[in-house]
């Protein structure tokens, strides 16, 4: 049964990649998309699916994967299912790097943006690992990422603010800050997809181990694992990964926190399971959210649509099994 | 005299533990009692190699802190003192772990399943179990390491009578197969059911030998305020 379920999952994924790459302001039928994959039929449509969609969907796989992996990671590294880069401030972090180099206009270069976010996102982490040691309770790992949040976002503001004149600097920082995914190019795909992938695959064997970890790190060294090592990696990994997603999807919440949990209630903790899962079910959670962006006029935005299914559904789970 | 398996020499992490030597032989089951805070699971940690301490460590003669990780994974298994659980591993998932070091092999994961009589709860999430059985599934982990040198922190809390009886009979079949037990407990009594016992207070050993020897009146009475008297009331065994 699980295994069909997973089917089910990669199936979902490709579902959304095929919307996303087919629905739009004009449609593009599975023929016409094949076709135009393929570098054949018509010109117009070939343009919209290698300039446009294509793009799209590459960073919101990368976006997705990335900060559903960053999630598990950090559940099983804080031994905490409520840990996730959103809550934590590492997303507030990575945001907070990339709006300083929107708003003091020092984009020297393609990559400047990029690695200001991952800056700021290893600054959070590890502001989170100081302020909030392993096996924390959930309430100081929860109320360390309230103060980050709050202490990041007040710096977000504040250069915000600053760029409240010029007009077109502070809205590319609003809609960045709102995450999304449209209007992406090939070099957006060059900054986030590799990366995101090499993180994933870097990930995937670590899996054995973080299921000795996560049920105490103590237990899992005496088991044979080198847990000082282990933690580095996983924290490293973890924080690129949302640094990635954040650099080129804007800060989009709830993924790294609702993917992995509602995976686990379907699967089980076994990280070896439950990570390459995530990846699939982050990629395909993204695409299906940006959808609706495209059809709502007035700029329905990836990050609120993401929070829109996640929050209701976090206090759904709430209700379900209280902490 | 044997060749001592596992030396420890002049051990000493602050206040918690000052200058604790001591050398175990194969096959032995020793107890480590103390009050409060007397160094028992500190003493546990260190020589599993979780905690830094001054001093040396020898397993067999080598240094314990150049054993690679793997290798200590078979050599040691250290059971902590808490048995909580965040994720819902099924049992068996968790002991299998005890494996990791082997390479999953799975090998006597089965047999400590048995062992720890928790063969029929193997598919039910961790997170589920009580107290008790959670610490079973636990001891099962530790045990199917296979480990030659077993470290237990207060093994039989939270355990019934039985199962108590039971960590005590498993013990002593590990320890008639060569392993080497140290077990940290409160029950002076259950202390008498060990070959050696090490008494430590406030960081230091006091004493250590057969507990007939080591744990007179006068000992308990210094290092723990209460009078001993020859035991009256009942005996459990198992049938």
């Amino acid at each position: 049964m699980r295994r069909r379920a997973g089917l089910v999952l990669g199936l979902i994924l490709l579902l959304a990649v095929a919307g996303s790459l087919g629905l739009g302001d004009s449609n593009l039928g599975p023929l016409a998309l094949l076709r135009a994959l393929a570098g054949r039929g018509d010109a117009l449509d070939r343009t919209i699916l290698w300039d446009l969609r294509l793009p799209r969907t590459l960073v919101g796989i990368a976006v997705g994967a990335g900060l559903a992996a960053s999630g598990v990671t950090m559940q099983a590294f804080f031994r905490n299912p409520l840990a996730s880069p959103g809550l934590l401030g590492v997303s507030a972090g990575g945001a907070l790097g990339a709006v300083a180099v929107l708003a003091l206009g020092c984009q020297a270069s393609l990559l400047t943006m990029p690695l200001a976010a991952v800056a700021g996102a290893f600054l959070a982490t590890g502001a989170v690992l100081v302020l909030a040691r392993r096996g924390a309770s959930p309430e100081h790992l929860l109320l360390s990422g309230v103060a980050l949040n709050a202490f990041f976002g007040a710096g977000t503001s504040f250069l915000l603010a600053m760029s409240a004149g010029k007009f077109e600097v502070s809205g590319q920082i609003l809609f960045w800050l709102m995450g999304g995914i449209e209007n992406r190019t090939w070099e957006h795909v060059a900054i986030g997809l590799p990366g995101v992938l090499l993180g994933c695959a870097l990930l995937l064997p670590l899996g054995r181990p973080m299921n000795l970890l996560s049920l105490g790190e103590p237990s899992a060294q005496s088991l044979g694992v080198d847990v000082r090592r282990l933690r580095w990696q996983l924290i490293a990994l973890s924080t690129v990964l949302t640094a990635l997603a954040t650099a080129v999807g804007g800060v989009v919440g709830f993924v790294g926190l609702l993917v992995p949990h509602l995976l686990r209630l379907a699967f089980g903790p076994d990280h070896r399971r439950l990570l390459p899962l995530s990846m699939v079910g982050g990629a395909a959670l993204v695409l299906l959210c940006d959808l609706p962006t495209r059809f709502v006029p007035g700029g329905l935005r990836l990050g609120a649509m993401t929070a829109l299914v996640g929050g209701p559904f976090l206090l759904w789970m709430l209700r379900r099994n209280p902490c | 005299m044997l060749k001592p398996a596992l030396e420890a020499e002049g051990l000493t992490l602050g206040t918690r533990l000052r200058e604790v030597s001591v050398a175990l032989e194969p096959g032995r089951m020793v107890a480590v009692v103390g009050p409060n805070g007397a160094g028992k699971s500190t003493l546990l940690q260190v020589l599993a190699g979780l905690l830094h301490a001054r001093g040396r460590i020898r397993w067999q003669g080598r240094d314990l802190a150049r054993i690679p990780f793997l290798e200590r994974g078979r050599t040691l298994s250290w059971l902590g003192q808490e048995s909580h659980a965040e994720f819902a591993f099924p049992v068996r998932e968790v002991v299998a772990q005890g494996r990791h070091a082997w390479g999953d092999d799975g090998r006597g994961v089965e047999a400590a399943l048995e062992a720890l009589d928790i063969l029929h709860l193997e598919a039910r999430p961790i997170t589920e179990l009580s107290g008790g059985e959670r610490r079973r599934v636990f001891l099962a982990r530790a045990l199917a390491t296979g480990a030659p040198l077993q470290l237990w922190d207060e093994p039989a809390a939270n355990l019934d009578v039985r199962h108590a009886l039971e960590v005590l009979r498993l013990g002593r079949g590990l320890a008639s197969a060569g392993s080497t037990l140290l077990v940290s407990l409160h029950d002076l009594r259950t202390a008498f059911r060990f070959d050696d016992v090490m008494v430590l207070d406030q960081g230091r050993l006091v004493g250590f030998g057969p507990p007939e020897a080591i744990l007179t009146p006068e000992l308990i009475a210094a290092v723990f305020r209460v009078m001993a008297a020859p035991a009256q009331g009942l005996a459990l065994e198992l049938p």
